[in-house]
């Protein structure tokens, strides 16, 4: 799911930045180190929309850093328990599928696949149903659901499943070829 | 029969249990009884009642236990003895055993027990008669205790403070352990008791002895004088046996017991204790409590070969060892061996079986009754494996419900935890789930997770299971998994599928094994001293990369390029751990070293890319993080691979760069101006032709300077103006400058004598144009590989050689500045100071050969051969050789020869020359020969070339006279004049005359004889023939 929320950070600025640019120098950087991470609590940052406010700067002794506080607001992207997503498999192997949705990885296993659907190994690996209408390879675009979450420090990890109604291939692009 | 009855009926049957204790504390337990009276009295004269009671009560709790075996026993036993009720109990006792003994021990508080331990023979004999005895005494107190207590009710009203009252304390008799003969323990408590029978002024209160505990036994008194007392003369206590006191704390655990509870029932799995099925898992189908028989179902370990034999009466062959393997039983099959199988319906349960000889046969599975003590029951915990080969289609549930009922009776204590989400598995509220609430004992207060319940229910332990959903991440903390982290993706029943956080494998889990758990982890990671991901050596000179780690075996992904092999290996079969720093080239000759990233090129792993982790014998253990099997490994060859980021360049001076990437003076070397240069160069400088690099390698060197002064080795490599040289006396292989090794192996090199007049011939003008580039190339190398010495020595060549030499002239206006700039050189300083201590010498034989061939007499001597004075031309080819220049430059001609020479010689390794003489001499050709002290020499003709390089000569110049064998350095071409027949004895028209029609400098204009072409040749490779 995605938010748009306010977030905080102290942003450590070298000396050298200090002059007429250095409010731009400070927003390139927090987009530079904040866009694209990952928190457990908030997900992924997507993109920094606008810097809300910058504080007062704070000398670091010794060093010349300064810190400022920045607060900005972001578009974050949280996989939850749950959720509904469409995402694109990038890998099938006889243990299940793996698929992204944006940054968020998916893991769908096999158990989590209707059984219907069979793995057929070969040039490009794919779950088929028993008549062929329905195929799942690299590149096919699945909706699925998240059954569960694992959030590491730069990861977010989510197993998923398409076992359910309304979900499984909703394009595929191998299929048309 | 109450007794019967009690079996079923406990609760109910107490009164009869009353009397029938009554009848059991015989006579001759009239005065445990009385001991157990004074002992209560200890206590609390207060606490007595309840004492009794509480005894009663364990009493009654220790029936439910021994219920099973003992009325049927009863029953059996009683008929045997006179003393019907005294003896009763006792063999009941005895018959239990393991369960009863001790339980009675707590009742009675007595010997009793002790008593009753496995002397029934010789027990009635010993006691009958002091039972009967007293046995009125007996009755009284019996009758008193019981009478009292069988009013009392009893049962849930004993609380636990109750219960505490009956601990020991300290004013409580002491338990001591004395030490016993081993075995006899039994016995050694009977005659304690017996003793203390027949003097009752022994101040012992009880004896036990415990079946577990050998070669002790328990002594109840106050004193240890008491106990010693007790023991004295009985021979099966020492009497050096030390007396041991049992710390009160402890007086409870040597008496309580564990309780054993065999519960035995349908669907249980169970393994077989004897037999080929010895360890077999087998489950449960019937179980006769009565005959203490239980039927189960085993996948028959059959030899049908063995049974058709047998039942034909054919010659049986025992073959002990054999055990066959456990396969389902296959009636077709049976029958194609003409084994009878008679179908029949069993009697009590109606179900159809297949039956061959007395073996029942059903699906496959073969049924068999067995006595309840040949089955372990306890601690079952199947595997998949062995689950999965008992699961036929349609039999889920049942399996399920099997393996759950095993589980559940195998849980450990403390399962289940406040907080865990549970399902109820059996009984009225089925499939409920909910969360544990609070754990007593047995009983699980739960939380039911549905509306319009009562808050919390309690339930039995073990109507209930571990409940997870889809999605939780969890932990494996016990079985084979133990330790695997993943979230579960599929839930049936009480087992779980997970999803391996690290192999995305699938695990199959029982929920009772798994906690919730938000750690990550493969599981175990380290057995032994090896860990995940180590890279180990088995004992099969095999390598390989452990990739998982399981309870007691590793998976090893073995170091085989070609195709993934994984092997189970135990901790035992591995060697040791590779731990060594090395590198590998890869396909480009990059440098590959742990950690690089590499991308596989070529096999089945093509297009995969990581982290180096291991390299060992040029094999390449690569961790690609999203290549899911074998745990992300992928054993690749290194020569398959490419370094990230590395030079796709395949020249050789990259090798050279990668390898020696920290020389300031490779990218010196590596000039791409260089290569082209390099044939010149090489030819110039090293007396070879235009064969560059090759022509030196796998050449025996000697290594003249440096560290390495003196070693012989063989060239293994040339790479720019190093070359790597393999040590004959070490085993390795070091880089050297070229400049700082010499030939010097006789091993001939006939391809660079052929290239090197062949570059002389073809093209006239080049020999004298050479050397100009040796000189430039020393400079270069002077500037970034050894500064001094060549700078020194390049102009100081320069100048000695250039006034002598005429067709250096050239030279000189190529370096006029070294000329004119360092005269001092040329004087000040001989020349063979330079020479000695460094590559010099290399550098003085190198530009001997490059000007005119010269540096070598045998070279000198067919270019010159036929002049009055043959020496004297090839002078300047002297020149560098370690003569002092001032020696050289007012040289005599007349002495030069022999003396240069010789020098030549040595610095030159005598190999060149005899390379260069076996090379050039040809039969028939006209020679000099040259002896040592014999002044000028004679001429003759070749003969025969032999085989090892010497030639048998006929002296002469017609070659009429003697014949004479003769080493090749020892003889010389004899120069050509014009009109002369010669033979050309290198390049490419080796071997062919011709007519010397003209002399043009070094050059000579040749017709050849077959083909009329007229050549220009280098005189140097011209010879005159003989017979002219």
């Amino acid at each position: 799911m995605f938010f748009h929320i306010f977030l905080e950070r102290n942003m450590l600025l070298h000396p050298r930045h200090f002059g007429p640019h250095l409010r731009d120098k400070l927003i390139a950087k927090l987009m530079k180190d904040i866009e694209g991470t990952c928190s457990g609590r908030h997900g992924f940052v997507v993109a920094i929309t606008g810097v809300e406010d910058i504080g007062k700067g704070l000398i670091r002794e010794g060093t010349g850093f300064v810190t400022f506080p920045v607060k900005y607001k972001c578009v974050v992207f949280r996989p939850f328990k749950g959720e509904i997503l469409e995402a694109v498999v990038t890998m099938v192997n006889k243990m299940g599928f793996f698929a992204e949705a944006g940054p968020v990885q998916i893991f769908v296993s096999n158990h989590l696949i209707p059984d219907d659907m069979e793995f057929q190994s070969g040039d490009v690996p794919n779950y088929t149903t028993s008549d062929g209408s329905v195929k799942i390879q690299k590149e096919s675009e699945v909706r699925l659901k998240i059954i569960g979450t694992r959030v590491d420090a730069t990861e977010i990890f989510c197993i998923g499943t398409i076992k359910d109604d309304f979900l499984g291939v909703i394009n595929d692009p191998g299929a048309a070829s | 029969m109450p007794r019967r009855l009690e079996d079923e009926y406990e609760e109910e049957e107490d009164d009869a249990e009353e009397e029938l204790d009554e009848e059991t504390y015989d006579a001759y337990d009239a005065r445990a009884g009385g001991r157990k009276r004074g002992r209560s009295a200890f206590i609390d004269d207060a606490a007595v009642e309840e004492d009794e009671d509480n005894y009663e009560e364990e009493d009654e709790e220790d029936e439910d236990e021994l219920r099973g075996g003992r009325g049927r026993k009863q029953r059996k036993r009683g008929s045997e003895f006179f003393d019907l009720e005294a003896q009763v109990d006792s063999d009941d006792e005895e018959e239990d055993g393991d369960e009863a003994e001790d339980d009675f021990i707590n009742d009675a508080g007595a010997d009793l027990p002790d008593e009753s331990g496995g002397r029934r023979t010789h027990r009635p004999l010993n006691m009958m008669p002091e039972d009967q005895e007293d046995v009125e005494e007996m009755e009284r107190q019996v009758y008193e205790r019981y009478a009292k207590s069988s009013h009392i009710e009893y049962g849930d009203d004993a609380t636990e403070v109750e219960q505490q009252a009956l601990l020991p304390s300290v004013k409580d008799p002491n338990l001591w352990m004395v030490k016993c003969a081993i075995g006899r323990e039994r016995e050694t408590a009977i005659c304690l008791m017996q003793k203390f029978i027949d003097r009752p002024e022994l101040q012992i209160r009880s004896v036990i002895a415990l079946d577990h505990l050998k070669s002790y036994i328990y002594v109840e008194a106050s004193k240890e004088a008491h106990v010693k007392e007790a023991c004295k003369g009985l021979r099966t206590i020492y009497n050096s046996a030390k007396v041991m006191l049992v710390p009160i704390k402890e007086m409870t655990d040597v008496l309580s017991v564990e309780s054993k509870t065999i519960e035995l029932s349908r669907d249980t799995w169970v393994r077989m204790k004897f037999g080929i099925y010895k360890g077999d898992l087998a489950k449960v189908v019937d179980v006769d409590n009565v005959r203490q028989k239980v039927t189960v179902k085993l996948i028959p370990r059959i030899d049908l070969q063995l049974l058709a034999n047998k039942l034909e009466n054919r010659d049986v062959v025992k073959k002990k060892a054999f055990v066959p393997p456990p396969r389902f039983f296959n009636i077709d099959e049976a029958r194609e061996m003409h084994i009878r199988v008679e179908r029949r319906r069993d009697k009590d349960t109606g179900e159809y079986f297949e039956m061959v000889e007395n073996l029942m046969f059903k699906d496959g599975f073969l049924y068999k009754t067995v006595s309840m003590k040949s089955i372990r029951s306890q601690n079952i915990q199947p595997t998949f494996d062995e689950l999965e080969k008992f699961r036929k289609p349609g039999d889920d549930a049942d399996g399920d419900m099997a393996s759950l009922s095993t589980l559940i009776s195998n849980r450990k204590k403390g399962h289940f935890m406040k907080g865990d989400a549970v399902v109820v598995v059996r009984g009225d509220l089925k499939n409920l789930k909910g969360w544990v609430e609070k754990v007593e004992e047995d009983t699980v207060h739960m939380k039911p997770d549905m509306p319009g319940l009562p808050k919390t229910l309690s339930l039995n332990e073990k109507q209930l299971c571990k409940h997870f959903q889809l999605g939780d991440h969890v932990k494996v903390f016990s079985g084979v998994q133990e330790g695997a982290t993943g979230m579960v993706v599929k839930v049936d029943a009480h087992v779980l599928i997970i999803a391996s956080d690290t192999t995305k494998e699938d695990i199959r889990v029982f929920a009772d094994n798994v906690v919730k758990s938000s750690e990550v982890t493969s599981g175990i990671t380290k057995l032994g001293d090896y860990e995940l991901q180590d890279l180990v050596l088995l004992n099969n000179k095999l390598f390989g990369v452990v990739i998982r780690v399981e309870s007691e075996a590793f998976q090893v992904l073995k170091g085989v390029p070609d195709r993934p092999e994984v092997m189970l290996v135990k901790l035992r079969e591995i060697n040791s751990k590779i731990d060594k720093r090395v590198n590998a080239q890869d396909s480009r000759k990059n440098i590959i070293s742990v950690k690089d990233i590499v991308r596989v090129l070529e096999g089945p792993c093509k297009g995969k890319q990581g982290p180096v982790q291991h390299i060992h014998k040029g094999i390449l253990f690569i961790h690609d993080r999203h290549h899911l099997e074998h745990a992300g490994f992928i054993c690749v060859k290194a020569q398959s691979c490419i370094v990230v980021g590395g030079s796709n360049d395949r020249q050789g001076g990259n090798k050279f760069d990668a390898r020696f990437s920290l020389r300031p003076s490779s990218p010196y070397l590596q000039s791409p101006r260089r290569p082209p240069r390099g044939p010149t160069d090489n030819g110039g400088r090293f007396n070879r032709g235009g064969r560059g690099n090759d022509t030196l390698v796998g050449r025996t060197i000697k290594i003249r300077s440096g560290p390495f002064k003196g070693y012989r080795g063989r060239v293994v490599e040339v790479t720019g103006a190093l070359v790597r040289i393999e040590l004959d006396s070490q085993m390795k292989i070091i880089a050297v400058k070229r400049d700082d090794i010499s030939d010097t192996s006789g091993s001939a090199t006939p391809f660079r004598e052929p290239s090197r007049y062949g570059v002389g011939s073809e093209t006239p003008m080049h020999p004298s144009r050479t050397p100009l580039h040796p000189y430039q190339t020393p400079m270069r190398d002077a500037g970034g590989a050894t500064p001094i010495h060549e700078g020194m020595r390049t102009p100081m060549r320069n100048r000695a050689w250039a006034p002598m030499s005429p067709q250096r002239d050239h030279w000189e206006d190529g370096n006029p500045g070294s000329w004119a700039g360092t005269p001092q050189y040329q004087s000040g300083t001989p020349a063979r100071s330079y020479e000695a201590p460094t590559p010099g010498s290399g550098w003085a034989n190198t530009p001997g050969g490059n000007y005119s061939d010269t540096g070598t007499p045998g070279e000198n001597s067919p270019l010159y051969g036929n002049s009055p004075s043959p020496y004297l031309p090839s002078t300047p080819g002297m020149q560098p050789l370690p003569l002092g220049s001032a020696n050289y430059l007012p040289g005599t001609p007349g002495g030069q020869p022999m003396t240069p020479g010789n020098i030549g010689l040595d610095i030159m390794s005598p190999a060149m020359v005899g390379d260069n003489e076996g090379n050039w001499v040809f039969p028939d050709v006209l020679v000099n020969v040259i002896r040592p002290g014999e002044g000028p020499s004679c001429t003759a003709v070749v003969r025969e070339v032999l085989m090892d390089g010497s030639c048998k000569l006929a002296l002469g110049p017609t070659g009429d006279g003697d014949i004479i064998t003769a080493h090749p350095a020892d003889v010389e071409a004899v120069r050509p004049k014009k009109s002369d027949r010669i033979k050309i004895m290198n390049g490419a028209l080796r071997g062919i005359t011709g007519k010397l029609i003209g002399i043009d400098g070094a050059d000579g204009i040749v017709k050849i004889d077959d083909t009329y072409e007229v050549k220009i040749l280098d005189m140097k490779i011209l010879a005159k023939l003989a017979g002219q």
